[in-house]
């Protein structure tokens, strides 16, 4: 059974792969976060499944504020465009999700709904990171891979892994920060964040 | 007499250490305060692999650690690798004037980042399941791009940028695959993610076949094996050299050690065959993609990252033929690569000063404009084309003799024309390089550099090397390589 806070997840995951302007994605992404960090807290029932939810309250706070001031710092005279139509990307990342969804087996019938949403996600993040050419929604892209494998992760685990847990969350979370140097500075060195500039490395 | 245990937290302990006092050093104490942190490192190192590989009876499996011969050999390289691409270090960032931070901080950003990813690189052969592999693996890939891009140049970000992208979703996917591995696995979560439990799930064939794939793809990505090796040549050749060779001769064969080890554990459900057959095809494609780009005349560095390419294909193929002499060859090659490629990364800085132009062209009469330097380049080039009697001969030959003894004799077959192939490229490349022409080089553009240290390094690297080959001949019988085949069937 999907609720309504893993559609929420799925509507906003599939509004970051539509929209054009940064500062509406950033919005929409904060607010995915944010719902994963709701599904964690309704369903702890240890006080280590309620570190790992703060843990990822924290995260999604902290993300947003990330992004704010990379968006602000780095203000784009013109958006970039994406190489691929909105609809397209859309359906794009429709079929990617249900091909992993068909594709990936779930053992755990109980939790085949929050599963199938965690393939989504994961989906949706790989579509952007391969068909958005503003640096800024790569990033995007791999918080949504983030966001889908911590949501798998809720209830999977037992309390002995909340380590490994904590530690993908600050890993990933550690990613994004990395890339978000990187965004600044290609930015500061090329003038936009896009990734078609990139193109001097070819063989 | 200080456990194994305790040695191998020194080894975690002391880069980290570093890493902290350089951040509150006086900036002209922190290139000597490198040196002392690579040699305390490097001799830790050497003591933990030491033991590991004398006792191998006195092995440590457990939730966090694994202390066994394999990560005593795998610490070794990181080890010698890491100490020498420290010691390098000084002499790169004295000629460079570019950097993403202010040249007030760069030394200080520099080691400090440099030292973290050390203690990383260490503990990922260290890591005693597959979700702290993960964890330190992707942790590699957040300092290591930090040092990729750390000139700040255009095309360094650009490395950069590709190389945190595509891995970071590549090791995702893997992500996702363990994930699916905990579900099913006895108890979930952590204790069905050792390297011992891993082994036991409950779920179908077909299902845990699905998920290893998706496992050994994500971590491919991250080992550079085509056709996820995108990032490979241009993160590489971007990076500065002594950041370089440590990639590609500790970072990518570590990250190797875990795939293999993940393999080895799951075979037990979905079979060894299958899981030959997955590393087989890697080590295929791979070879196939590389080949081609070593007979371009490419860039020096560009060079070496393909043949990275090349030898990692090598390495997926022995460990998927197994065996004893496949996978004596495995040990071989692992050593070998990691000696003759460094030294190919370190002779970089000092071309680069000799030749400037040579950062976006192929080299070419080095060895008759420097000859120190040229015997050098040669060194690493011979080695990793596999010319005999050098090591990656005996390695490859040992490999693709394993594929014949264990049933691939088809599969070996075309591997040996594919290294046929690459190595008349990388010899073509060597004959350019040592003594093709070099008349086109403008006389007051190529610049006298001091090449002592890397020649020094290069005679060294060669009695290393044929003392290599050497071992190659008992290496097949010996206990190292019965206990991998123990450990590792």
């Amino acid at each position: 059974m999907i609720g309504l806070a893993e559609w929420l997840m799925v509507g906003f995951g599939l509004g970051v792969i539509a929209v054009r302007r940064r500062s509406t994605a950033v919005t929409l992404a904060t607010g995915q976060a944010l719902a994963l960090a709701g599904i964690a807290i309704y369903q702890a029932q240890s006080i280590n499944e309620a570190i790992a939810a703060a843990a990822l309250g924290i995260r999604a706070v902290a993300l947003a504020t990330l992004l704010v001031l990379l968006v602000s710092r780095t203000r784009e005279t013109r958006p970039v465009r994406a190489s691929v139509p909105p609809a397209i990307r859309c359906g794009i990342a429709v079929a990617m999700a249900l091909l992993l969804v068909w594709l990936v087996p779930i053992a755990n019938k109980s939790r085949m709904g929050i599963t199938q949403v965690s393939l989504s996600l994961v989906g949706f993040g790989m579509v952007m990171a391969a068909t958005r050419r503003a640096t800024l929604f790569q990033i995007l892209g791999i918080i949504f891979v983030e966001n889908g494998l911590a949501l798998a992760a809720l209830g999977l685990t037992n309390g002995s892994s909340l380590i490994i847990e904590l530690g993908v969350t600050l890993d990933l979370s550690l990613i994004a920060v990395v890339a978000s140097v990187f965004h600044d500075r290609i930015f500061a060195e090329f003038g936009a964040g896009d990734i078609s500039m990139l193109s001097d490395l070819r063989d | 007499m200080i456990s194994n245990l305790v040695l191998s937290y020194l080894v975690l302990g002391v880069p980290l250490l570093f890493a902290m006092v350089i951040i509150v050093l006086p900036t002209q104490a922190i290139p000597s305060t490198s040196r002392i942190g690579a040699f305390l490192s490097g001799l830790t190192a050497m003591f933990l692999s030491i033991s590991l590989l004398c006792h191998p009876k006195t092995e440590l499996v457990g939730k966090w650690l694994i202390l066994d011969p394999l990560a005593g050999l795998f610490v070794a390289i990181i080890g010698a690798v890491g100490t020498a691409s420290i010691l390098l270090s000084p002499s790169y960032l004295r000629d460079t004037s570019s950097s993403v931070v202010t040249l007030g901080n760069r030394d200080r950003v520099f080691f400090c980042i440099l030292f973290i990813f050390l203690a990383m690189l260490y503990a990922v052969p260290l890591a005693g399941n597959i979700g702290a592999a993960w964890l330190l693996v992707e942790g590699t890939t957040a300092t290591s791009a930090l040092l990729v891009g750390f000139s700040g140049k255009r095309r360094a970000l650009e490395a950069a940028w590709k190389y945190l992208i595509l891995t970071s979703v590549g090791m995702g996917v893997a992500l996702l695959g363990i994930a699916l591995l905990a579900d099913s696995s006895h108890g979930g979560g952590l204790g069905g993610l050792t390297w011992k439990a891993l082994g036991t799930f409950r779920t179908s064939h077909s299902d845990a076949l699905i998920a290893f794939v998706l496992v050994l793809v994500g971590f491919a990505s991250k080992i550079g094996w085509a056709p996820v090796h995108n990032w490979l040549p241009d993160a590489h050749s971007e990076a500065s050299p002594p950041i370089s060779g440590l990639l590609s001769a500790a970072l990518l064969p570590s990250v190797l050690l875990v795939a293999w080890r993940f393999s080895a554990a799951v075979s037990y459900v979905i079979g060894t065959k299958a899981v030959h057959e997955v590393l087989i095809a890697f080590g295929l494609v791979s070879l196939t993609i590389a080949v081609p780009f070593l007979w371009q005349p490419l860039p020096w560095k560009r060079l070496l990252a393909y043949s990275s390419l090349e030898h990692m294909g090598i390495l997926a193929l022995g460990i998927g033929f197994g065996g004893p002499l496949a996978l004596a060859g495995v040990v071989i090659h692992i050593v070998g690569h990691a000696i003759a490629k460094s030294l190919g990364f370190y002779s970089a800085t000092p071309l680069l000063a000799h030749d400037p132009r040579s950062s976006k062209h192929c080299p070419s009469g080095i060895g008759r404009s420097c000859p120190k330097l040229g015997a050098s380049m040669g060194i690493s080039l011979a080695t990793l084309s596999g010319l005999p009697p050098l090591p990656l001969f005996a390695s490859e030959l040992l490999i693709m003799a394993g594929g014949f003894e264990t049933g691939h004799g088809v599969v070996a077959s075309i591997a040996a024309l594919l290294l046929a192939f690459g190595f008349i490229g990388l010899i073509q490349a060597f004959l350019t390089i040592i003594t093709g022409d070099s008349h086109h080089h403008n006389a007051e553009s190529l610049v006298k550099v001091r090449v002592a240290g890397v020649f020094r390094t290069g005679i060294v690297s060669l009695g290393l090397l044929l003392g290599l080959t050497y071992i190659a001949f008992f290496l097949p019988s010996s206990i190292l390589v019965h206990d991998i085949i123990y450990r590792m069937r």
